[in-house]
């Protein structure tokens, strides 16, 4: 048996069985495990002067397949398209394997080819719904090969190789660098559309695909900066949902990254509740092995916790994740000793990997937490009134603290209320505890003729005396 | 973007051309008796300037009935043979053109006064048209005496060119113009004359239709010839005309002269006109210098001052691109890159754009942020972004005199003011003082008063302004702001004027 056949063996039996991944493999820039030559076999199995008599004799006139006419057709399309991929793609590989300089833009054009056949294929209605890890496929390797395209070029660019002019340009046309990836998510974005304006009843739509290529869309945004595009996304999918499938039918491999994207873009959106809900969701349905995922997920989840309920996480969740333990353990730690001097250098240590993963603007506002947990120590330490004869009631707190005390306990943490010449900065103090009693951290009012703060008797701080644990997260 | 030309092509009518003749790409050499011709039409036309008889006749006018004889002796293949020396030349044509359109346009006149059924045949000359025609034969002085049909002749040539793929020769002609001018100093000064009192836009709809033998926009960059310092602008739509552009030594005299002007008279209408033709200037001459920077940098400046914020922001995207291309000595920005990128930080403030925010964060280098101007934007930033209403006021005083740094404050002060209001309503309880207010929201900086009672008004107005009079009251000859009754007034106020500011053309 020639080599070859093992692909169209493959093919057969998926079309037999309606398996869509199987089917997809037939096409995908990756060669199965199973055969591992098959790039090249294929490429070197048919000749490429005789492309489309080669590919009819296997598929048209092939009778184990019995595809009818218009599905045969647009298969062959499709890997007339995909040999001379295949050809372009084995050529770039084998000129990066000796370190010489491969052509990726080649290899993407050509790819886009494909996913364009694909395209064609399922708008003149050649392939039914279930083929649509097709489509995957094709959205998937665009965006992967755009991404080494751009890297090409922009190397290029940087060794001088590419023409000189192009750096001026550059300079007044940033987005340029991207070229091809911004193409594959116009590309990206018709196979989104192909899927959504899909009008076949729900068993046999390729709105099954459209959370898997969403995500695909997501990550594309979020590598380009145009994270706007994503919210438009969101709000078509929002559109749809009276005739789609509930996202909890979708396999579960296309929901939580689907739902890790929607938290981070309610994150960004500082829709912090709305981020909670979709993070703590993809949470709790990601595989317990993916690490790679939790960890990611537990990169905006941290902040948001931070910010919608004081939470912080265990040290016992973080040590299970160096990276992340690396990232927040310092910063957690400030917070939970109230420690302000602590809090502000793991802040700047931290400052280009928060800034880099955009929770940096969300973190600083754990400052807020700090100063609460300052000014609720002073409270405690305050002690009790002393009891009134006959009182059995339990002893009252102490609910006027004078603002000098709030002033030494925030100097020994390390708070900058200096006013620049060895005294205390008063009026700065009063800003601090006005800002703590505005955001509802803490309850009561400045006496500012008196110097003195009055606080709540039920409850000065609210959400704080109770130790809950949930996910890992404990209030504090 | 700018290396792009800097006018929005505009098609011209190309459905009228016809294949150029073969053999028009080449070069021609004209005989020395024809370059003669040429320079004696310009000489003679310059001397009899003055003549009432002349008014209206451009040097475009000049030079396209030239190219116009010049083409046509060179298509009937008589350039050689004709005597040069005693035919008309271009000015006597012109006016002997104009004379036949007179009597033509007369005898239409006529006509139509006879058989006004006829009129439609008289396409060229009905209504409007005849009223032009009146004026311009009364009107002497103006500069827009050409008559219509005279117009229509050079359009004529300009077709002519076109179609007889005469442009590039034209094009080529005009760079070394030395040739073609008479050079002596004499005419030189009276040419230098001509500028000075030709008003400083020579009819752009002119010098851009009839003159532009459609320059090839990537053909590479113009030379300017123009030296007037002042000059209006005017938005291109096509390439522009050498002659009406200023080369760098004068724009860097513009320069000057613009900001002594603007020191003087402080109209920035008339400045911003002049900086935008000075800006214009520079980049279809794709000069790309610190003097470049050192123009946007000036225009922003002044932009901010006068809340000009289009402006501002093209300027500030043309400065980032600049900066990018390190113009400066040893690889420096060659301009005030430290404070502009300030500028940008405290600009993103205004616009509470978080996502733009985070990405400005993330393009700082441990460099930019040691700046001095970007340090303090850091600065503002980190105090509002705490909530530290204290802090930020006490920036705001403190950088009064850096720059254009409290222009930009100043777009988010008040703001800002009813957020720490809003704070400062909900904690200090029952009242706080006046004087306490005026401090801490940092009223006492404000120029324009100068005496304490004053600045608190200004304090006072602005808490009326929200909360009505019922928020004062008088004790023990000060005047207290009863924070505790003032309920959420601010704070409704605070979440209206939070919304997001947008503004077109923003970095």
């Amino acid at each position: 048996m020639a080599k070859i056949d093992l692909l169209f063996d493959d093919f057969a039996t998926a079309l037999a069985e309606g398996n869509g991944y199987m089917l997809a493999n037939c096409i995908s820039p990756e060669p199965p495990a199973h055969d591992q030559g098959r790039l090249y076999h294929f490429r070197n199995g048919i000749n490429q002067f005789s492309v489309r008599t080669d590919l009819q004799y296997k598929l048209q006139y092939n009778p184990v397949l019995r595809l009818d006419k218009k599905e045969a057709t647009a298969w062959l399309e499709v890997f007339t398209v995909y040999h001379k991929f295949v050809g372009t793609l084995v050529h770039a590989e084998e000129q990066q394997n000796v370190g010489a300089d491969a052509d990726w833009g080649k290899v993407y054009d050509d790819w886009k080819d494909v996913v364009n056949a694909l395209y064609r294929g399922y708008q003149g209605g050649a392939f039914s719904a279930w083929t649509i890890p097709c489509l995957y496929v094709g959205g998937r390797y665009l965006r992967v090969f755009a991404i080494k395209a751009d890297e090409r070029t922009a190397s290029q660019r940087e060794n001088g190789l590419a023409f000189s002019g192009i750096t001026e340009e550059d300079a007044f046309d940033p987005s340029s660098s991207n070229e091809k990836l911004e193409d594959a998510g116009r590309q990206i974005n018709r196979i989104f559309g192909l899927c959504i304006g899909d009008r076949n009843p729900l068993e046999d739509s390729r709105k099954w695909a459209l959370y898997y290529v969403a995500t695909l869309l997501f990550k594309t945004h979020f590598r380009l900066n145009h994270i706007s595009l994503s919210k438009n996304i969101l709000r078509s999918l929002r559109a749809t949902t009276s005739d789609m499938p509930p996202l909890s039918n979708y396999p579960k491999s296309h929901q939580v990254p689907f739902l890790y994207y929607c938290g981070v873009i309610h994150f960004l959106d500082e829709d912090y509740s709305a981020a909670e809900e979709h993070l703590t969701a993809a949470y709790e349905m990601c595989h317990a092995k993916a690490h790679k995922n939790i960890q990611l997920i537990l990169t905006y989840l941290i902040p948001t916790k931070l910010l919608t309920s004081h939470k912080l996480p265990s040290s016992q969740l973080l040590s299970q994740y160096p990276s992340l333990a690396r990232l927040f353990q310092p910063l957690c730690d400030s917070i939970r000793t109230a420690n302000l001097s602590a809090f502000n250098t793991a802040l700047e240590q931290g400052e280009e990997e928060f800034v880099k993963r955009r929770i940096y603007l969300t973190l600083e506002r754990g400052r807020d937490v700090i100063l609460r947990n300052i000014f609720r120590k002073i409270f405690l330490a305050g002690g009790f009134e002393p009891p009134k004869e006959g009182d059995t009631a339990p002893p009252v707190r102490k609910t006027r603290v004078p603002v000098d005390e709030f002033a030494a306990a925030l100097r020994l943490a390390g708070a900058e209320v200096g006013d620049g010449n060895g005294g205390i900065d008063n009026d700065e103090v009063e800003c601090l505890i006005a800002n703590a009693i505005y955001k509802n951290l803490m309850k009561g009012y400045i006496a500012r003729e008196r110097g003195i703060v009055v606080l709540s008797k039920g409850g000065a701080f609210p959400g704080t005396g109770t130790c809950m644990t949930h996910m890992g997260f404990q209030h504090y | 973007m700018t290396a792009q030309p800097a006018f929005t092509p505009v098609e011209a009518r190309r459905t009228l051309a016809r294949d150029p003749p073969a053999n028009s790409n080449k070069p021609t050499n004209f005989s020395s008796s024809v370059v003669d011709y040429v320079q004696r039409s310009f000489f003679e036309f310059n001397r009899l300037k003055g003549v009432p008889a002349l008014a209206g006749i451009t040097d475009e006018d000049i030079r396209s009935k030239l190219s116009v004889i010049v083409n046509k002796a060179t298509e009937a293949g008589v350039v050689n043979a004709r005597d040069w020396g005693t035919f008309p030349l271009p000015h006597e044509h012109l006016l002997e053109d104009r004379k036949k359109a007179m009597y033509a346009a007369q005898n239409a006149v006529l006509a139509n006064l006879l058989e006004p059924s006829m009129e439609p045949q008289f396409n060229g000359t009905n209504g409007k048209k005849r009223k032009s025609h009146d004026q311009d034969f009364t009107e002497t002085e103006g500069q827009q005496v050409t008559p219509p049909w005279k117009k229509k002749t050079n359009a004529k040539a300009t077709l002519a060119e076109r179609m007889t793929g005469k442009s590039k020769n034209q094009d080529k002609k005009r760079k070394d113009n030395n040739t073609w001018f008479d050079t002596s100093a004499d005419a030189l000064e009276r040419r230098r004359q001509r500028f000075a009192h030709a008003s400083p836009e020579p009819s752009p709809y002119i010098s851009s239709r009839d003159d532009s033998p459609a320059v090839d926009a990537n053909s590479g960059p113009t030379v300017g010839t123009c030296q007037t310092l002042e000059k209006n602008y005017f938005r291109l739509t096509a390439a522009p005309n050498p002659s009406t552009v200023r080369p760098l030594p004068v724009l860097e005299k513009a320069l000057e002269f613009i900001m002594t002007k603007w020191k003087s008279e402080h109209d920035y209408t008339y400045t911003c006109d002049q900086l935008k033709s000075l800006r214009q200037d520079l980049t279809v001459q794709r000069i790309k210098s610190p003097f470049t920077i050192r123009v946007y940098e000036t225009h922003a400046r002044i932009a901010l001052q006068m809340k000009d914020l289009g402006e501002y922001n093209q300027c500030q995207t043309q400065l980032r691109a600049l900066y990018k291309l390190r113009l400066g000595e040893g690889g420096s920005s060659g301009g005030k890159e430290d404070e502009f990128l300030a500028y940008r930080i405290l600009y993103l403030i205004y616009t509470r754009n978080r996502t733009d925010m985070n990405n400005m964060l993330a393009d700082l280098t441990t460099a930019d942020k040691k700046g001095t101007y970007v340090s303090l934007a850091l600065r503002v930033r980190a105090a509002l972004a705490s909530g530290n209403y204290h802090r930020f006021f006490q920036l705001y005083r403190q950088y009064q005199d850096r720059n254009m740094v409290p222009y930009l404050m100043d777009m988010f002060i008040d703001r800002e003011r009813l957020g720490a209001m809003a704070a400062i309503c909900k904690s200090y309880k029952p009242d706080v003082s006046s004087k306490f207010l005026t401090k801490e929201l940092a009223f006492a900086c404000s120029e324009t008063e100068l005496f304490d009672e004053d600045i608190e008004r200004e304090c006072l107005t602005f808490v009326t302004n929200h909360g009505g009079d019922a928020l004062l009251q008088e004790k023990d000859g000060n005047v207290r702001v009863l924070t505790g009754k003032a309920g959420n007034v601010f704070e409704m106020a605070k979440q209206a004027v939070f919304g997001k500011v947008d503004i077109k053309g923003q970095i």
